[in-house]
Parts: structure tokens; C-alpha cells; sequence
């Protein structure tokens, strides 16, 4: 429920997290906003005294994995700080109620708080069957996410399931998963937040920026946040300079792996993914997959799952041919038979014109005078 | 030059200079996007030392842009000259309206499969030649708009580029995009194999300076369209 006040300091401090370390995240969402260095006061003077916003977590077709990175998040974490920024009244994963009290609690927040809580969708809708291949209570998720988004006052479509539909719904998508946008299209307010999974502080700075603010960030035209996905992760990479050198890593496990050369040769799609991974970094920024030697496999894109591999290619293969087939390989060969086709009919061509001797007929056919 | 129209009365001046200049321009840009692409697909080149010494695969790059606006510039001035040009460059020449440009084609391709020993003479494109560049020319529009749609992804904050990653979602991603600028840029080459063979059997069969023509403008022994059409 909302509640007014100067509760959020007092409560931070008796779940251990010191004024400081409030202070230091606040900083920190401010740089992932990329706001001025002076917004982190103007977000903690927000967030200790604003409306606490009410927050329903819904679940469909996931692997709980946007959930995991957000808890799993080290002290002070985003999850702490906004878990009482927030009044979370429906979490599958967290919350103590089951059954009937936990479906009429959400029931209470819809038609009790209606136009004023906030959703968070993680996972696909599958449609197909009548939507049988998640229900909840009974009820289909296409179902639920109706109600529960419809009268919300803005959704966030964490991860790239919810946001684009994701694993559940690559080809040949068994269940007929769609994105959020896509299962209920015209929802009010609809936020995307993809990767797999969503970066935690990106959803926090994203809350953070809401509860101070009142609205949203600027979004681009896949109604992403521009602060979290406005570059690729190519542009904004450490390993950009070796790119930009040409120097690569060949082989797992090579000198330039070694040296951390760049992972484009071995698959890296960070130059058409956007995220910001780069800035931002994993688990408090401690590392993420290109800083550990990995490529980028572009899960924060639409139908990563289908577009994006092979993972570790730059390209998929040919049409037609084994995906292991070189492009290039095949490109090379058909320009070559192309050239060597033509060649040959030249050759023919001229070789008849001699055999038949009749040169001088062709050119007064064709009307030139000799 | 007079007197060399005098000696061969059947010259012809077919390419307007904008057709030479921008059939040039697309010949050379072409070979330096297709180098740099296939580099840029795969920098086979590593150098060795401190990054901050090199800049291999960056001057690639931007030769490949360069070569791109080049490119992108000489299709399109080629596009608005079919609207302005003589009728050897004009847009009936690429798209068979006609019964008779349609006859062409077949008679054309029986003359390309032996079944037929002369091509139906023609002064501009042979109306085969002519549909095939208008496929050519679909190849060229999807390198333009894939090349944009990624240059987009890394323009800098305000740069008038920008605009075109409105077309990324339309060609299905980047990586899709990437894909088919790949694949288009093999059809094209594949197209250049063919068309520098047909221009040097066309030339040593016809004998009609198709191969000079491209350079003067002029061609020999071919009907005066032009000028036909002029009388009538």
C-alpha cells in the first residue's frame, strides 16, 4: 500500500544497509540513468519520501531467471533497496502466501489500487491451445496479463521472453509464446527490458527513475530504454581498440584470447546488440561475458534464439547448405562456376562462329558495313 | 572526330556521359566494397603489438563507408538519369513493357543457349541485359538499405544517419541485415563474372565496340533507335 514519509532510511538501516551505502546506490542508478552526478541526491530525497509504488511480479513462460539476477544481487543490493522502495504484493517466487491467498491478494491489487501499481512480466504468453500451456490458478496467462496489465499503470516486460518472446517462442514455437506487447497489444505504458535476463540494475534504475520523476525514460522504437539500450555493446566494449587494430582472438584458448583480443571472429554479436552491458557489468559489475573472454550471444535482441546463431559464428552458413558451411566458401565457388560458365560459352560461342566460317554474314545482319 | 564519323557512318553515340561516369563509378566502388566487405566479414589480417599502434580493420572500415556513399551516390544520379536520359538509358530499356522487348528476351536467351545464332540486334541493352540490371539493380537498393540500416546502429548521437535504423526492424535485425548484405554482395559479384564475359563475347562476336562504347559512348553497326524514333 502506498505510504508517505521519511520510512525508507529507517527501514534500510534495520535490514543492516547503512545511510552510505544507500547514498552510494543512488550514485550509482544516477550513472546508469545517465543522469548528472548531482541527481543521485535529488533520487535518495525521492525514494525516502515519495508514494511507495505497489509492485505485482508476474510469471509465465520463464526460467525464473530474471527473478534469480535480481535476488541473487550482493549487499547493499538493488533487490534490497528496492524490495522496500517498493511494496511487492505478488511474487511467485518470494511471497510467503499460497493458493487462494495469494491469488486474492492479487485480486485485491488490481481492483483496489486499479491504474495506480506497477507489473513486472517475466516469461512469454503461449497462446496456442487456448493458452493450456501455462495457467495459473486456473486461469491462462494471456488471461491474467490481460487483467492484471490492463489496468495497471505501466507494465515492465523484463527479459527477452517477456519482451520479445524470447527462447519459448524460437522456432518452431511449440506453444504459440508471444512477447507481451505482441499478447496484448495497446497495453498502456509498456516497458521492455530484455536480455536473458534482464541486468538488475537496469530494472532498478529504471523504478528508481519512475518514483522520482513520475514518468518514464525516453524509450526508442522498441520501446527500450535509451539509457540501458540506446548503444551497442560493440560501441561502448573494452575490447573495442583491438577491433578497431585487427586483433583477434582465432581459437579458444589462443595468445589473442589470452591477451583479450577481440571476440568478433568467434562469434561476438556486440555490434548488433544493444545493452549496456559494457557500462553497467554483471553481479554488482563485477565481470560480464565479454570481460570474461566469452562473445556476446545478442540475447538482449528479438529472436536472438533464431537470428543469433549459430552463437559462435559471425555468420549463419549459406541457404541450402550446412550451417558450418562458410558463406564466403560458397560465395567464392558459385562466382567462380559463374565466371567459368560464361568463359566456357565465350570460347563456344567464338569457336562456332570459325567452324561455320561465315563471319562476314553476321556483320551484315546486324547492319554494319565493312 | 568528324572525320572518324565519316569512316564508320554507322557510329551510334548510345551512353550519355552520366551513363559512363556512373557506370565507372559503380564498377570501381563495387570492387573496393566487395575487398573491404569480405575483410570486414572476416579481418583475416592480425597485427601484432599494442592496439593503440594499429588501425587496420578502423581504415577498412572507413574505406568501405566512403566507397558506399560513392556507390550509393552513382546508383542513384544512374536511377534519375532513366528519367532523363537518352532512350538507351531510359527505364523502358530495364523493365519489358513491350511485346516486342519481351521477344527480345526469349530471342536473346536462345541465342545464349546456342539455339539461335545472332542476338536480335539492338542498339542500347539487349532486352535480357536490360532485365537482369533491373535485378541488379534491386541487389544494389538492398546493399544501400542494409548498409545504411547498420551504419545507423553506430552512427554518432545526431548524426542525420540515425534515421535509417527505422528500416532495421523491417529487414528483420541487424544480424539479418548483416546476412543479407553478405549474400547480396555474392550475387552481385556472381553478376560481375557474368557481365564481364557477356560484354567480351557480345564484343568479339558483334563486333560492335560494345566494350569501347562504354568509354566513348559510341557504338558501330547497331540501329539508330534514336534516330528511328526521331523520324517517326
Amino acid at each position: 500500500m502506498a505510504a508517505k514519509g521519511d520510512w525508507l532510511v529507517g527501514e534500510l538501516e534495520r535490514r543492516g544497509v547503512t545511510r552510505r551505502e544507500f547514498a552510494a546506490f543512488c550514485s550509482t542508478v544516477a550513472g546508469i540513468l545517465m543522469l548528472p552526478r548531482s541527481a543521485g541526491a535529488e533520487l535518495a530525497q525521492a525514494m525516502a519520501t515519495g508514494r511507495k509504488p505497489t509492485l505485482v511480479w508476474l510469471e509465465f513462460q520463464d526460467c525464473a531467471g530474471n527473478t534469480e539476477s535480481f535476488l541473487r544481487a550482493a549487499r547493499p543490493s538493488a533487490a534490497d533497496i528496492l524490495l522496500d522502495t517498493l511494496s511487492v504484493d505478488y511474487h511467485e517466487t518470494i511471497m510467503a502466501a499460497a493458493g487462494h491467498q495469494a491469488e486474492a491478494v492479487l485480486q485485491d491489487t488490481v481492483s483496489g489500487q486499479s491504474g495506480q501499481y506497477l507489473v513486472v512480466v517475466e516469461g512469454s504468453i503461449p497462446t496456442g491451445a487456448n493458452g493450456a500451456y501455462c495457467t495459473i490458478g486456473g486461469r491462462s496467462a494471456l488471461d491474467i496479463v490481460r487483467e492484471v496489465c490492463g489496468s495497471a499503470q505501466a507494465t515492465i516486460a523484463v527479459g527477452t521472453c517477456a519482451a520479445f518472446g524470447g527462447i519459448p517462442a524460437a522456432a518452431p514455437n511449440p506453444t504459440g509464446a508471444l512477447s507481451v506487447a505482441d499478447a496484448v497489444p495497446g497495453i498502456r505504458n509498456l516497458i521492455n527490458l530484455p536480455a536473458c535476463p534482464a541486468n538488475a540494475a537496469n530494472l532498478a534504475a529504471l523504478v528508481v527513475y519512475f518514483v522520482t520523476y513520475g514518468r518514464w525514460p525516453p524509450l526508442d522504437g522498441l520501446r527500450r530504454p535509451l539509457f540501458a539500450y540506446g548503444k551497442t555493446i560493440h560501441d561502448n566494449c573494452e575490447r573495442r581498440a583491438h577491433y578497431d587494430a585487427g586483433q583477434y582472438v582465432e581459437l579458444w584458448g589462443d595468445e589473442g584470447h589470452r591477451k583479450g583480443y577481440c571476440l568478433y571472429k568467434v562469434g561476438c554479436k556486440g555490434p548488433v546488440c544493444f545493452q549496456n552491458c559494457p557500462e553497467v557489468g554483471w553481479n554488482e559489475g563485477t565481470n560480464w561475458p565479454v570481460g570474461c573472454g566469452h562473445p556476446c550471444l545478442g540475447c538482449a535482441e528479438p529472436d536472438f534464439w533464431d537470428k543469433m546463431t549459430p552463437f559462435y559464428a559471425h555468420l549463419d552458413g549459406f541457404p541450402g547448405f550446412n550451417r558450418q558451411t562458410h558463406i564466403d566458401k560458397v560465395g567464392a565457388w558459385g562466382t567462380l562456376g559463374v565466371a567459368a560458365a560464361f568463359g566456357a560459352h565465350a570460347l563456344i560461342q567464338i569457336a562456332r562462329r570459325r567452324g561455320t566460317g561465315d563471319a562476314q554474314d553476321d556483320s551484315a545482319e546486324t547492319g554494319e558495313t565493312s | 572526330m568528324n572525320a572518324r564519323a565519316e569512316a564508320a557512318p554507322a557510329r551510334v553515340y548510345v551512353w550519355e556521359f552520366p551513363v559512363r561516369l556512373t557506370h565507372w563509378t559503380i564498377v570501381l566502388s563495387v570492387v573496393v566494397l566487395a575487398v573491404t566487405g569480405i575483410y570486414i566479414g572476416n579481418p583475416f589480417l592480425t597485427v601484432a603489438g599494442e592496439a593503440r599502434d594499429h588501425f587496420v580493420t578502423g581504415t577498412i572500415r572507413v574505406i568501405h563507408f566512403y566507397a558506399a556513399i560513392a556507390f550509393a551516390l552513382a546508383v542513384l544520379a544512374r536511377v534519375i538519369w532513366m528519367f532523363m536520359g537518352n532512350r538507351y538509358a531510359r527505364w523502358p530499356q530495364f523493365v519489358p513493357m513491350d511485346e516486342g522487348r519481351r521477344r527480345g528476351i526469349v530471342q536473346t536467351l536462345q541465342f545464349y543457349l546456342f539455339l539461335r545464332r545472332d542476338p536480335p540486334p539492338t542498339a542500347g541493352h539487349n532486352p535480357l541485359a536490360g532485365a537482369t540490371y533491373l535485378a541488379v539493380f534491386g541487389l544494389y537498393f538492398v546493399q544501400i538499405l542494409t548498409g545504411l540500416a547498420m551504419y545507423s546502429a553506430s552512427a554518432p548521437v545526431g548524426s542525420p544517419f540515425g534515421v535509417f535504423s527505422a528500416f532495421v526492424p523491417i529487414l528483420g535485425g541487424l544480424q539479418t541485415a548483416r546476412y543479407v548484405h553478405h549474400i547480396a554482395m555474392w550475387l552481385i559479384l556472381g553478376f560481375v563474372a557474368h557481365h564481364v564475359w557477356s560484354a567480351i563475347e557480345v564484343a568479339l562476336v558483334e563486333r560492335n565496340g560494345i566494350i569501347e562504347s562504354m568509354v566513348t559512348g559510341y557504338k558501330t553497326g547497331v540501329p539508330d533507335e534514336e534516330a528511328k524514333s526521331r523520324d517517326e
